[in-house]
């Protein structure tokens, strides 16, 4: 009899205990983001899309070598006066690519890295095997609205 | 000619007024629900229809009436038609005796408090027709269970409103209303035993958490009313929260007041205190885990109906001391 009292006290008690917890929870800002109207900031080191700065890229190759899928195809050409390469076509396969950033740390002159887009779809197939990384506004339609997609030090992120 | 219909009119006038007031405090409800899971859990909740999702229940009702109202093969006919009518009216014909306000009453019986509790017990046929007549194990469990609970805590439940009678001498609501002129019932030591025992088997009665065994969705489905679709799962859900109401709204007469209040609209007390009742048990709801059968009926059959019967007995015992 009397442990069957305590039991229900103690039982008592906890109730007592997870109410005040979820009374605590009720006063507390919510976590949800209203999606399409509210999109996430990624943080600096998020890697989304490959992206290319065309002025810094020597043509090096390296990231057509270290590629682990091959997704980077790079042609390019010598410039007679300065003597120095540059790309002339570098198309990049977003459908083979798996996001490991090989090509970012290989990089010597930090041209190409990983943006912080993570709506990566298209409304075509082909659209997404042949992006030209050499454009400009190549991802503008699937770009963030506030945080630049070009801009390597996101300044986003506190 | 007129005047001799007039008394009808009238009587068909406050069935529309019960009716419509069901249907809409239903789906302020189930949006209440919604958001007050979605405030414990540092959710949202609706948002996007209407301000706040404050027009989600509306859509929802407009989507279950356009609904296909499918039949599983080798369905009882009759009883799976009929238990959704079952379910849903018990709790609109315990209306009849709700007391508003003084004069803001249908018809003030003189068992109301009886009449309440005995009409609301119907509702456990429907479940049960509907558990029955669904031709599917999980509904047939439910109901199965269902049974059991509502069966096991009526006894405690009744007890504790027996409280109420013997101390307010009356049966009829308005008469135990007009008892708490003086002091409301909850404020005495016994009876805010017996008012704590009431909360907890209403709980039960209503089948919701951590009570809600028989539809327990990680076990059964959803219980009884797994097969239905469209207004009669509409309707199974509008009878739960018009159930969830009635207990709320009991409770606030039988042991907060009921409609006393310091200043005038006294229907807006009672809407408030019933509304409180409803708020503390949406918290609870979306506190505690559920519990097991053979704990809920342990504690059914071992604890709550001893304390209530030793809560009656002291009762008398004060009741006769003060003579």
């Amino acid at each position: 009899m009397f442990k069957m009292i305590t039991y229900v006290f103690s039982g008592l008690l906890s109730i007592l205990k997870g109410l005040g917890i979820t009374w605590n929870n009720m006063f507390r800002k919510a976590v949800t983001l209203q999606y399409p109207l509210q999109k996430p900031v990624m943080t600096e080191r998020f890697r989304g899309l490959v992206d290319l700065i065309p002025e810094k890229c020597i043509a090096c190759s390296q990231c057509v070598k270290i590629c682990p899928t091959a997704a980077l195809d790079l042609t390019s050409a010598v410039n007679p006066e300065t003597k120095k390469k540059s790309p002339c076509t570098f198309v990049f396969n977003g459908e083979l690519c798996c996001f490991c950033g090989l090509c970012q740390e290989v990089c010597p002159t930090s041209a190409i890295f990983l943006n912080n887009i993570y709506e990566a779809a298209y409304y075509k197939h082909e659209d997404m095997l042949k992006i030209d990384l050499l454009k400009v506004d190549k991802y503008a339609h699937l770009a963030p609205k506030k945080a630049c997609p070009c801009s390597k030090t996101s300044e986003t992120r506190k | 000619m007129i005047a001799h219909y007039l008394p009808y009119l009238k009587l068909l006038l406050k069935g529309v007024c019960v009716l419509s007031f069901i249907a809409v405090s239903a789906m302020f409800l189930i949006w209440l629900e919604r958001k007050v899971s979605a405030k414990v859990q540092n959710r949202l909740g609706p948002m996007i229809t209407g301000p706040h999702g404050s027009l989600q229940s509306i859509a929802d009702t407009v989507k279950l009436l356009l609904k296909e109202n499918i039949v599983p093969s080798g369905a009882d006919r009759l009883t799976w038609w009929l238990a959704p009518f079952f379910v849903t009216v018990p709790p609109v014909t315990a209306f009849l005796c709700m007391p508003f306000g003084p004069t803001f009453i249908v018809r003030d019986l003189n068992v109301g408090i009886l009449f309440i509790c005995s009409i609301t017990s119907i509702c456990v046929l429907g479940i049960f027709m509907a558990g029955w007549g669904s031709n599917n194990k999980y509904s047939l469990l439910g109901g199965m269970r269902s049974a059991a609970q509502i069966i096991s805590y009526e006894v405690p439940l009744l007890l504790s409103a027996l409280v109420v009678i013997m101390e307010a001498g009356t049966l009829s609501m308005q008469g135990i209303v007009h008892a708490q002129e003086p002091c409301w019932f909850f404020l005495k030591p016994n009876l805010f035993v017996a008012f704590v025992i009431y909360l907890i088997s209403a709980t039960a009665e209503v089948n919701r958490v951590p009570f809600d065994i028989p539809e327990a969705e990680s076990e059964l489905v959803a219980g009884y009313h797994t097969e239905y679709s469209g207004m009669k799962f509409a309707m199974f859900f509008v009878a739960e929260y018009t159930n969830l109401f009635i207990i709320s709204a009991v409770a606030a007469s039988l042991f907060l007041g009921g409609w006393l209040g310091p200043i005038r609209p006294s229907a807006g007390w009672f809407l408030l205190k019933a509304y409180v009742v409803i708020a503390f048990l949406m918290w609870i709801r979306w506190t505690l885990p559920r519990v097991r059968m053979d704990q809920m009926m342990s504690f059914a059959w071992k604890v709550l109906t001893p304390v209530a019967l030793l809560n009656v007995l002291v009762t008398g015992w004060l009741l006769v001391a003060k003579g």
